[in-house]
This record gives C-alpha cells, sequence and structure tokens, in this order.
C-alpha cells in the first residue's frame, strides 16, 4: 500500500547533541487527516520540516506519495503544500505578486493563474486585499494568505503546522472549514496543533509523540470511546423541582446524581442498554428533556492520562 | 532517458533560478532600495557641478575617486540580505517547501544583487558621461571611460561576491551588510598598507585592483593634493615608515577582481545549500 506519508526510524540530532527524533515510523494512509500532538519541544516541527524538505534526518527515511524526500526533494514537494511554524513576509509585495511567483515555481499553468489566486484568496477571505501591500496585513491576515499559499497548487498532502495560530475564532472556524473541505476533494492532512479540540474536530487519527517519540497512535473514535466515563448528562427543558430530584433518585439504574438548575449528571453503570432504559423511564416519567448523552472526558484529559505532567499544550 | 530527464532537470533549474532573479528585482524595486541607490548614482556626479578641474578625463577621475565606495556599499545592501536574510525573515519557510532547489534560489539572488549593482553603476556613468559631455563636450570624452566602465563593473562583482559569501555565514543581515563592506574598505585596506611598509605589492587587494577603474584614464586625480612623494616623506619623518606605492597591472587586476567575484560567489553558494535553522 502507498501512504500518503510514511517515515522510518526517523532520527535527528543537532549539533549540541540534543535528539529532537529518535526513531520516528508514522504510516499515514491517502485521504486520511491525522492530528500530531505532542508537547513544545516534542519533536513535531522537527518532523514536519523533514517532510517539507527543509531539513535532512541524521538517519531514517521519510517519502510523501512514495518518494524520498531527502533523495528526490523536488519531486517529493511537488505534491505537498507546507504551512510551517510562522513564516516570514515579503512586506513590500502583495498577495498577488507573492502567489504569482508561487504558482509559477509551482509551474501552474500561466492562463489559469490568475483565476486561482482569486479564488484561495476568497477561501481565506483575502479578495480585497489582493493588490495592497503584505506589510499592512495583521497577523491573522499574514496567516490567512500563507494558507492561500499552502493550497495555491492543489497539493495531495497538505502539512499543517499549527495552522490555527494568529487566528481570531472566525478564522478558526476558516481554517477548519478548510481542512473538512481539502479532506471532501481527497487531500490527505497532517495537522499538528496546541489545540486538541482542534485535533478532535476535524481529524482521524491521532498521534501522540513526546521527546521524539510517538507513544500512541489511534483513531479519534476509539480514543472517544476510551474516555467515555459511566455518567449521562442530561439537560431538561426547565430546572428540576425538588419532588422531580427526588423522583430521580428512586430511578434504580441511577446510582448517584448531581443537579444544577436545568441541568444533571447522572452516575450509572455505563452500560450502552442502560442508558437506554433511563432515557426510557425519563421520558415515560414525563420528564422534559432537551438533550441526552455520555459525557466524554475529551481529548484534552486523554492527553493528559497519556503524556503525564508534560507541559506545552493549551 | 537518463539523458532527458538531466535536461529537464536543468531546464527546470534555469526557469527556477530566472524566477527567483526576477522574484528578487521585484522586491529591490518594492522596498525602494533600487531607486535609492539608483538615485544617489544619478546625484553623485551632480555634485561636481562646476568645471573644477581643465580636462574630462580629471574631471571623471575625481567623480571615481568617490564612487569607488559607492560600488562597495551597493553591493553591499543589495547583497547583504541575499542569504541570511531568507533565514532571519523566515520567509526560507515558504521558499524552501516548494519544488525548487535552494541553489536556484540563492543563484537567482546572487544575479538579482549583480544585476541591481551593475544597474547603479551604469546609472553613474551615463550620468557622469551626460555631465562631461555638457561640460567639456563630447570630443573631449575619453574613449578609456568604457574601459574604466567595465573595470567598476567588475570590482562590483567582487564586491557583491565577497558580501554574498558573509551574507551566507552570519547570520544577521545587518552583521553581513556592514562586515562585508568593512571588510572591503577596512580590512583589506589595512593589510594593503601593510603590505607598503614591508615593501610588497597588494596585488590581491581587491580595492588595489578597483583603482585600475581610475587609473585607465591616465589622469591623476586633483584629490591627491599630497603627492606620493609629499606623502612618503611625511610618514617617514612621523613614524619612520617607509611606504612603498605601486599600481595595480590592469590584467593581473582583472584577475584578482574575477577570482574574488568567483570564490566569494561559490564559497558563499557552499555554505548556503547547507545552511539549516
Amino acid at each position: 500500500m502507498e501512504y500518503a506519508i510514511r517515515t522510518e526510524n526517523l532520527v535527528k540530532k543537532y549539533d549540541k547533541g540534543f535528539t529532537a527524533l529518535d526513531g520516528i515510523s508514522l504510516q499515514i494512509k491517502r485521504g486520511e487527516v491525522v492530528g500530531y500532538i505532542g508537547p513544545n519541544g516534542s519533536g513535531k516541527t522537527t518532523t514536519i520540516k523533514i517532510l517539507a524538505g527543509l531539513m535532512k534526518p541524521t538517519s531514517g527515511r521519510a517519502y510523501v506519495n512514495g518518494i524520498d524526500v531527502v533523495a528526490n526533494p523536488i519531486e517529493a514537494l511537488r505534491t505537498i503544500g507546507a504551512l510551517i511554524e510562522v513564516p516570514g513576509r515579503y512586506d513590500y509585495l502583495t498577495p498577488h505578486e507573492m502567489l504569482t511567483y508561487f504558482a509559477r515555481v509551482y509551474r501552474m499553468n500561466h492562463n489559469g493563474i490568475d483565476r486561482r489566486i482569486k479564488e484561495v484568496l476568497e477561501w481565506v477571505k483575502l479578495s480585497d486585499w489582493e493588490h495592497k501591500k503584505i506589510g499592512t496585513f495583521s497577523t491573522g491576515m499574514e496567516r490567512r494568505l500563507v494558507i492561500a499559499k499552502t493550497v495555491l497548487h492543489k497539493p495531495d498532502i497538505l502539512i499543517l503546522d499549527e495552522p490555527v495560530l494568529g487566528l481570531d475564532p472566525v478564522g478558526i472556524r476558516d481554517v477548519r472549514e478548510l481542512i473538512r473541505r481539502c479532506r471532501n476533494d481527497g487531500m490527505s492532512v497532517f495537522l499538528s496543533s496546541h489545540l486538541l479540540s482542534e485535533v478532535a474536530e476535524v481529524c482521524d487519527t491521532v498521534i501522540f509523540l513526546s521527546k521524539g517519540e510517538v507513544i500512541l497512535s489511534d483513531s479519534i473514535v476509539n480514543i472517544g470511546r476510551s474516555v467515555e466515563e459511566a455518567v449521562l448528562h442530561v439537560k431538561f427543558l426547565k430546572p428540576l423541582s425538588k419532588e422531580e430530584i427526588e423522583k430521580l433518585r428512586t430511578v434504580e439504574l441511577i446510582r448517584s446524581l448531581d443537579v444544577r438548575d436545568r441541568t444533571a449528571l447522572l452516575h450509572y453503570d455505563g452500560e450502552p442498554e442502560s442508558s437506554a432504559k433511563i432515557l426510557k423511564l425519563l421520558v415515560s416519567s414525563n420528564f422534559e428533556v432537551v438533550s441526552y448523552g455520555m459525557k466524554s472526558a475529551g481529548l484534552e484529559d486523554f492527553y493528559v492520562s497519556v503524556m503525564g505532567d508534560e507541559k506545552g499544550v493549551n | 532517458m537518463e539523458i532527458a530527464t538531466t535536461r529537464g532537470n536543468i531546464n527546470n533549474a534555469v526557469i527556477d533560478t530566472f524566477l527567483s532573479f526576477r522574484f528578487e528585482l521585484v522586491r529591490y524595486l518594492k522596498s525602494k532600495r533600487l531607486l535609492i541607490l539608483g538615485g544617489l548614482a544619478i546625484i553623485m556626479p551632480l555634485l561636481f557641478l562646476l568645471k573644477t578641474v581643465n580636462t574630462a578625463s580629471g574631471f571623471a577621475v575625481l567623480a571615481l575617486d568617490v564612487f569607488g565606495v559607492f560600488i562597495v556599499i551597493s553591493a553591499a545592501m543589495f547583497t547583504g540580505d541575499a542569504v541570511n536574510g531568507e533565514f532571519e525573515r523566515k520567509t526560507n519557510l515558504l521558499s524552501f517547501s516548494t519544488p525548487q532547489r535552494r541553489s536556484s534560489i540563492f543563484i537567482g539572488k546572487y544575479i538579482a544583487a549583480v544585476l541591481a549593482t551593475f544597474f547603479v553603476i551604469m546609472l553613474f556613468y551615463l550620468t557622469m558621461t551626460l555631465q562631461m559631455a555638457g561640460l567639456y563636450g563630447w570630443g573631449e570624452i575619453p574613449a578609456e571611460l568604457g574601459k574604466s566602465f567595465l573595470i567598476a563593473l567588475l570590482s562590483a562583482a567582487a564586491a557583491v561576491g565577497v558580501v554574498f559569501f558573509f551574507s551566507s555565514l552570519l547570520k544577521r543581515t545587518m552583521a553581513s551588510t556592514i562586515v562585508g563592506a568593512l571588510f572591503i574598505m577596512w580590512v583589506m585596506e589595512i593589510v594593503r598598507i601593510i603590505m607598503m611598509v614591508v615593501g610588497q605589492e597588494p596585488w590581491f587587494i581587491p580595492t588595489y585592483s578597483a583603482e585600475l577603474l581610475k587609473n585607465v584614464l591616465n589622469t591623476e586625480s586633483i584629490l591627491d593634493l599630497a603627492p606620493q612623494q609629499m606623502f612618503q616623506e611625511r610618514i617617514q619623518e612621523r613614524f619612520g615608515i617607509t611606504l612603498t606605492f605601486y599600481e595595480p597591472e590592469l590584467w593581473l587586476g582583472i584577475a584578482v577582481l574575477a577570482t574574488w567575484a568567483i570564490v566569494g560567489f561559490v564559497s558563499g553558494m557552499a555554505i548556503a545549500v547547507r545552511r539549516e535553522d
């Protein structure tokens, strides 16, 4: 099987003896959206820099679309779009000038360059700024422009290192939409992020990295299952009366409960059948249920359980 | 098949070099660097508006006396950020992750710096020629001015080569710009004086060879107020040192300048393509 991204025992040692990557082996399937998570200094950016041809590994191999990045960087880089850290900006140029240059580097068809530039600038909501100097841009706009550059040539693989850094909530939502759009277009996305909620929202799989080593790799679905607690989160239409709370206490399947205003946390045995029975009972007892679901500990709690007390995640 | 691939790679490298060169020129234009230095190149000969000397050659030598320093400054301004600027500004994160060789990017930048400096020199010589024509008449313009122009271009290429090397070697653009310029104007000059003291011709010093751009006009500058002999005597009197004056030979000087240009460029490239964050 040909993977979108594959690495074999990737090792990167810096001059001062620091080992940034200690035998990383990754296999990312085509069309997959993979989150790459780890604390600061865990080796995320180093991996991405090697995949994007910015750095050479000390040993090991890295392939994108089956092409060796070190042996054949030009061919490999043609198929990827990479956003790494916070790149600098060409202050005196306009987005149009900058993107035209990169479009030519990617050997895009000359007739289609202007159209494509307008298209990507519209995606990142910079259409009105196409001919304004980049030097006048805010951090968020700068970020959007770099994202536009990353998808300009319709790459097969997107490699994104902290793509939402410096973006406002609307910008973050737009990037999420963009990643979804890319996935729908069949692109593979390799996403390194500090924002675990972001990763949980858009990724199929998550790879946890610590001190230059992969410590866990699993699907978001599996991770979600493993962090579900035996607690039901129920929201009612109105705040519960004392009688209603007492009524809930009498339900045999509910071991204990915490009620606050219109919300109740019902502790039970965690079995799906029990959950279904409790819901049935609530409805038949005329409780006006607005929402009902299992409380999940979330990726953040899972991260802490996997990484321990390592710092560096927001 | 292999030959076709090699040819394809070469074609791609040429296209990428051209793209990088053009992109850099646009940057020079937009940042007004080219405009400012070009403007200064035009203004400089105009500072000598008056017919200060009797001959057109004398006028040219006078103007070129000042212009030597300007060549070095222009080369430093255009080349100082050629390599380290990419890393310092972090634009390498944008350009190096695209399908082009770093060598193509840097060769393009080097060519842009060379041609921008050439352009500034051309403006200077053009303005100076027009001014000489106005002051002395077209017939008085020395034929050797063309030779002087070509040597000025070669001097500029040597200066660009040296600064390019420092741009690859040093981290900060400000450092490479200043160190590059000072290396040529001060360090090399100090070595030159030491050579003169010990009675050795400083043939390998680029600024020494660059004097050819005046010497080919075969006219003394009025700025040489103290003739060499008098200067020698004063130095002898005050410091007890005997200075030996030399004049660069045309072909050796040309060879020296070309060598500085090539060595600076090649060694700069060797460092630049290996450089990582």
